[in-house]
């Protein structure tokens, strides 16, 4: 049995209601403990603050897309690479490094536990092969269903029980964790080269529209009793004006859980632009921020955009060939039969481009104008907003309006007649950025209970010691140091283990990939469907027998959800 | 400051050597005892590969003249990054020679192999003999190759010659292989003899091709012809290319032969 | 027994709906595999203990002998090449690259002697592509550039183009048009409907001539490009434009011949502009069965699908320099170790020739040209036969080959585990 305990830790733990208190913590046997025995290895804290783990709610970093935009991307390899170290593999790679790049670097940053954004169920297989080198941080799996033929045409029969076993089938077949949703219907379109405009157009040959759609999988996922909502990429991902759609599909969300939020609304600053065209393109972050402080039932994270060059990767193959059209850069699609689609695009973001100091702009704002820091996380989107190396920049302009006024200095200067960020003033504090950056996260994906995102005794001994002092610190003049502090843990724990010190790694750090299995009866178990298997045996180009994903590709500690569903 | 690199025989003479601390800044600022380069997958001692002579002082890179003597075909990555000053390559240099060099002149006497002045920026490479492949050429997936500097070669120029060129100048005294210039953006290529598909999607730039242009693309317009009177002769001119939505290079050709 | 659903381990089709018979623990029957499929299951000729040379000799030996030489042969070499990878399970590419990084060596793949070029060209421009099932669907118009699919991949078409089912597609066969092109005429170019017979290393001119005829260009093309005339020219650049859905499916004709990697990128660029009239995919014909893994498995870990090279302890990649051919033909590396492959067959003669002066490790089930050559063979468990695994369709399905019946090998990442705890071994006694 391992023990460990950590004396004079600066704690802030939201979801324990812990504010900023002296205290140690006990690890024993990988969960946090009560006590432990006076032969426990002690880490002194030296009051520095102390988190749970970093919680990642969206990013991209394992699966398909994401080995495609490394694949066809030598420049980008070559822009971040490292040799090994003791207990590290060589690693390359700045916007979408390796995986042993990913995972070392998000450890250095304190963060434990990662949801990859979007997995193709018929894919699956890939992304699991790459969450086993990930292993330093836990890994989930949203799982495409924006374009599932099967619950396409369980919603064209306004049959909502056929949604839920089709979804619970999938989800359960290919070990995902929940339910991902990227431009409801776009990609079904984009297998005709077309799109959808707006949440009320008709899909070709299915006929119903993308708010069904999100109707349906938001409904069938309470009815599988899941613990993550709907995550919604929104349609009319990054063009000018999509602010009314995104208002408007947050403002038909029900409120079916009092548990957790009842819909995700992922990267919502790619989703919050006025005007008509480029020419006229502002901010709408106030009118989306409004909405959000009005329905609790939504959460978002920010998809926040930071200058340099990144690659832009989703399961918005139309988007990405828009995007292609406006950089004439490179561009990679992949659509996945029955299911979904993907594009890849490298870009830069820069300062004097207007539009991209405006996106800048718009994301800050929208972490600035949410009340509640428990409805809007910190991510990027990683690598489509900026490579979550960026994480820690980011929290210092969130924490230092002076940061944020240098940094807009610099921008395109017709940037302020475009933005609302000038005249916000609020600086979060370290209580608020933890929220932001683990204990929403966790709550939002519904796995506090099984020990993520929190210190309290039977969770996960999942801790990041940053070496900031609350006391020694003005976070609104030092941030410089903020950044520092928040780029390279003096600790990361993961499961009671230092899994990365000053940056220095372990190989192995024995990750768990969590998933969800609903309980559904014989009556819906769609293997049992013969229209169902009729059509997957006549239309996939794989049979129904070699698609469900393997136990072989299960990490030897994987967590089962099972899930008490109505079906 | 001269430095006079003499390469030793070698148990395994085929193993590459990875040199790219091989450059003036090198020998400026540091002991040559601490100067190591790379045989396969061993860190060496500088002075274990070669025998090296060094004399006078340098205050600057400027004053620092490196040279090069004996087989140096497998010799890789020398003058990388280089900045100012001379180095002098006595007999034939491997690849990668002169990449992403801003400054100063690199003098080959015999041959140069492939990657010659991959990325340059500035500065000048002049090669005696002939050169390989990729000749002020950009690197894997990146939209540019060289963006300034100098490069000419006496004799003649392997396949894929400035690929997607984006500035500076290249001069093959003798013919170049197969699609030079292909993806140009900008700059000058000037090919005194043949060339074989010239400039295929270029989108900018300028190629002269002196000789025969072998395989000029269909999709180039002819808008004319001229006579030139640096290079003494009558030169069709060609736009294109126009697979490309952006299609503003400029190919002269002497003799051709359309596809 | 029968068992159903068996993945086919020969090409990249990896065709999934084998029946294969099973009787007294061999296969007796294959239903539903193409001849290539019959031959790979039936197969009986094997090496069925590892070998070691002494001296002019072979002799067979044990495992433990053969892991302990080829630990031995590579634990010192300056310049370590590992090569092959294409037709072995993902597993065992994971654990050669680990063992290339701990030796600081070279890993390649067979790509480099196939589709390497199309990677090349996939890393200056992109490759707008989609999966085999999305074509099979959509699809009403297949061009087949520079392959036969007939010979080299006999099941593509009725599986994933022309005789296959399409949910949008009322009578499939007849509503999809086939368009082949290539430089000879094929049993494929028999059945298409329309045939652009190419003048060999033309492929270039006429990509680039319909990528401007596609942009409204016509008018500067010559009535002849390459052997192909204008009128047909304008002709298939209609039919593309008029497609709901094109794929386009390119061999080894294209990335082989003539401009190599340019005509793959010219071809790609094509794709992108046809996209801007209509849907259009392009998809590269993967041989070996497992290749794209290979590809898939060295990008996630080095962060490059192919010729990585770890002599720096950090990974560098420039095919042209670190691919397998180019480090043999220039003598470069001071050991090899073959992974299921033949490089004795596929490569120059140059670099043969270096084969037989170092020494050569190779596990591989089979005997084959580079056998000649080798100083350990270490036979293992045909992975989709005898052992189960991960593998990369063309279009980068991930599938799992399953074991079908017993034998007495161990797998290859069995065999390169063993040789990397060896080495690891020794390395620690120093
Ligand atoms: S087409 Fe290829 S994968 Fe399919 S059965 Fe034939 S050899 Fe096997
Ligand atoms: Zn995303």
């Amino acid at each position: 049995m391992s023990e460990l305990l950590i004396k004079n830790a600066y704690v802030i733990d939201p979801i324990n209601d812990i504010k900023g208190e002296i205290m140690d913590i006990a690890i024993k046997d990988r969960m946090i403990a009560d006590s432990v025995s006076d032969s426990a290895e002690v880490i002194d804290a030296k009051g520095c603050l102390t988190l749970p783990g970093g919680v990642d709610s969206h990013t991209h970093i394992c699966g398909t897309k994401v080995n495609f935009g490394r694949y066809m991307s030598p420049e980008d390899m070559r822009a971040g690479r490292g040799r090994a170290q003791p207990h590290m593999y060589p690693v390359s790679g700045y916007s979408v490094p390796t995986v042993y790049a990913n995972t070392y670097r998000y450890s250095a940053l304190g963060y434990t536990t990662v949801l990859e954004g979007a997995m193709a169920p018929l894919e699956a297989r890939h992304t699991h092969e790459e969450f086993f080198c990930t292993s330093l941080q836990d890994t989930m799996a949203n799982t495409l269903f924006d374009g599932n033929w099967s619950v396409m045409e369980a919603v064209s029969d306004k049959d909502l029980k056929r949604v839920a076993a089709v979804v619970g089938w999938t989800l359960a077949a290919v070990k995902g964790f929940a339910v991902k949703v990227t431009n409801p219907g776009g990609t079904e379109m984009w297998g005709w080269g077309k799109d959808v405009g707006c949440i009320h157009q008709k899909i070709d040959h299915f006929g119903i529209t993308p708010a069904e759609i999100i109707e349906y999988l938001i409904r069938a996922n309470e009815l599988l009793n899941l613990p993550h909502s709907v995550h919604l990429h929104c349609n009319n991902l990054g063009k000018p004006g999509n602010y009314k759609c995104t208002l408007e599909t947050m403002q038909r969300t029900p409120n079916l859980n009092d548990k957790r939020q009842t819909l995700y609304m992922t990267h919502v600053q790619f989703h919050s632009y006025g005007g008509t065209k480029w020419g006229d393109f502002c901010s709408k972050a106030d009118d989306i921020a409004w909405m959000l402080n009005r329905k609790p039932q939504i959460a978002i994270d920010m998809g926040q955009v930071m200058f340099g060059k990144t690659t832009t990767m989703t399961a918005d193959g139309p988007m990405e060939f828009n995007l292609y059209r406006l950089y004439n850069n490179k561009w990679s699609n992949h659509d996945v039969e029955l299911e979904t689609g993907s594009g890849i695009i490298p870009v830069f973001y820069s300062r004097k481009n207007l539009v991209n100091s405006v996106m800048w702009s718009i994301g800050l704002e929208l972490a600035l104008m949410t009340k509640n820091p428990w409805q809007c996380m910190l991510a990027t989107d990683n690598p489509n907003g900026a490579p979550f190396v960026k994480y820690p920049e980011i929290i210092a302009l969130l924490m230092s309006s002076r940061y944020r006024d240098e940094e807009f200095a610099k921008i395109h200067p017709d940037t302020g007649k475009r933005v609302h960020l000038p005249s916000l003033d609020r600086e979060m504090d370290f209580y608020e950025i933890a929220v932001m950056t683990r204990a929403a996260q966790a709550k939002a994906l519904g796995i506090t209970d099984i020990g993520k995102g929190h210190l309290g005794e039977g969770a996960y001994g999942d801790v990041a010691i940053y070496p900031i002092k609350n006391n020694d610190i003005d976070p609104s003049r030092d941030y410089s140091k903020i950044i520092e502090g928040f780029s390279l843990t003096d600790y990361t724990i993961k499961s009671g283990r230092v899994i990365s010190r000053h940056g220095n790694c372990l190989l192995n750090g024995n990750n768990r990939t969590i998933w969800v299995k609903p309980k559904i009866s014989e009556e819906y178990n769609m293997s049992n469907d013969p229209e169902f298997v009729k059509k997957f045996e006549r239309y996939y180009s794989v049979s129904m027998e070699n698609y469900p994903v393997e136990e072989e590709y299960m990490n030897k500690r994987n967590i089962c959800i099972e899930t008490e569903t109505g079906l | 400051m001269k430095i006079e690199l003499s390469i030793k025989p070698r148990e395994k003479p085929f193993i590459p050597i990875e040199a790219e601390s091989i450059t003036p800044a090198s020998f400026l600022e540091k002991m040559t005892e601490d100067i190591t380069v790379w045989s396969g997958n061993r860190e060496k001692k500088l002075t274990e590969i070669f025998d090296v002579k060094k004399s006078g002082n340098a205050d600057s890179q400027k004053d620092v003249e490196i040279i090069l003597n004996g087989d140096c075909s497998a010799v890789k990555r020398v003058g990388e990054y280089m900045k100012d000053g001379k180095i002098s390559i006595m007999g034939n240099i491997g690849m990668h020679c002169g990449n992403f060099m801003s400054g100063g002149l690199i003098e080959i006497n015999g041959d140069s192999d492939s990657w010659l002045g991959r990325e340059m920026t500035g500065g000048e490479i002049i090669c005696k003999g002939n050169t390989g492949d990729y000749c002020g050429s950009g690197y894997r997936g990146e939209k540019t190759g060289i963006k300034g500097g100098k490069i000419t070669i006496m004799k003649d120029a392997g396949d894929y010659l400035g690929e997607s060129m984006a500035g500076g100048e290249i001069i093959v005294n003798g013919s170049s292989g197969n699609m030079p210039g292909s993806e140009m953006q900008k700059g000058t290529i000037t090919i005194y003899k043949d060339a074989v598909l010239p400039c295929p999607n270029m989108r900018g730039g300028i190629c002269y091709v002196l000789g025969e242009a072998k395989e000029i693309l269909p999709t180039f317009k002819q808008t004319g012809s001229i006579y030139n009177s640096d290079h003494k002769r009558e030169l069709n001119i060609y736009e294109g290319d126009y697979a490309n939505r952006s299609h503003k290079g400029k190919l002269f050709a002497g003799k051709t032969n359309k596809k | 027994m029968i068992k159903k659903n068996v993945i086919c381990s020969f090409c990249g089709c990896l065709c999934d709906d084998l029946s294969i018979t099973i009787e007294d623990g061999k296969i007796t029957g294959v239903d539903n595999g193409c001849a290539l499929a019959n031959a790979k299951f039936l197969g009986k000729e094997r090496l069925l203990k590892p070998v070691i040379r002494e001296g002019d000799s072979i002799k067979e030996t044990e495992y433990n002998t053969a892991i302990e030489k080829a630990a031995d042969i590579l634990k010192d070499a300056e310049r370590p090449l590992f090569f092959g990878w294409s037709g072995t399970q993902g597993e065992a590419q994971a654990k050669g690259v680990h063992l290339c990084m701990l030796l600081g060596g070279v890993i390649d793949n067979t790509s480099s002697l196939c589709h390497g070029p199309s990677i090349l060209a996939i890393q200056e421009v992109g490759h707008p592509g989609c999966t085999l099932g999305q074509v099979k669907n959509r699809a009403d118009l297949i061009i087949y550039w520079g392959c036969n699919p007939l010979e080299g991949h006999p099941r593509h078409m009725s599986r994933y183009t022309t005789y296959a089912d399409g949910f949008f597609l009322k009578n499939a066969f007849r509503e999809r048009k086939l368009i082949v092109v290539d430089v000879r005429k094929t049993m494929s170019s028999d059945v298409a409907d329309e045939f652009i017979q190419i003048e060999p290393g033309g492929d270039y001119a006429v990509l680039s001539a319909l990528r401007a005829i596609v942009r409204g260009e016509e008018k500067i093309i010559p009535e002849s490009v390459s052997g192909v005339s204008k009128s047909q020219l304008k002709r298939v650049a209609d039919m593309c434009k008029e497609a709901r859905f094109g794929a386009l499916f390119f061999g080894l004709g294209l990335t082989m011949s003539k401009n190599k990697y340019k005509n793959i990128r010219n071809a790609v660029e094509l794709t992108d502009e046809l996209s801007r009239h209509t849907k259009f995919t392009i998809s590269a014909m993967r041989g070996h069965w497992n290749v794209y893994g290979a590809n898939e498995v060295f990008t996630w870990m080095t962060g490059y699908p192919y010729a990585i090279d770890f002599a720096r302890g950090i990974p560098f990649y420039n095919p042209g320099e670190t691919t397998a051919a180019e480090i043999l033909y220039r003598k470069e590396c001071d050991a090899l170790m073959v992974v299921s492959s033949d490089p004795a067959a596929h490569m120059p003669k140059k670099c043969v020739e270096h084969m037989a002066d170092i020494p050569v490790i190779q596990i591989d089930p089979h005997k084959n040209c580079t056998s000649f050559f080798t100083d350990v063979q270490i036979p293992v468990a045909i992975t989709g036969i005898e052992a189960s695994g991960t593998a990369y369709r063309m279009d980068g399905v991930p599938l799992r080959t399953k074991k079908i019946i017993d034998a007495d090998f161990l797998t290859d990442t069995e065999v390169i585990s063993r040789i990397y705890e060896r080495i690891l071994e020794a390395k620690a006694d120093v």
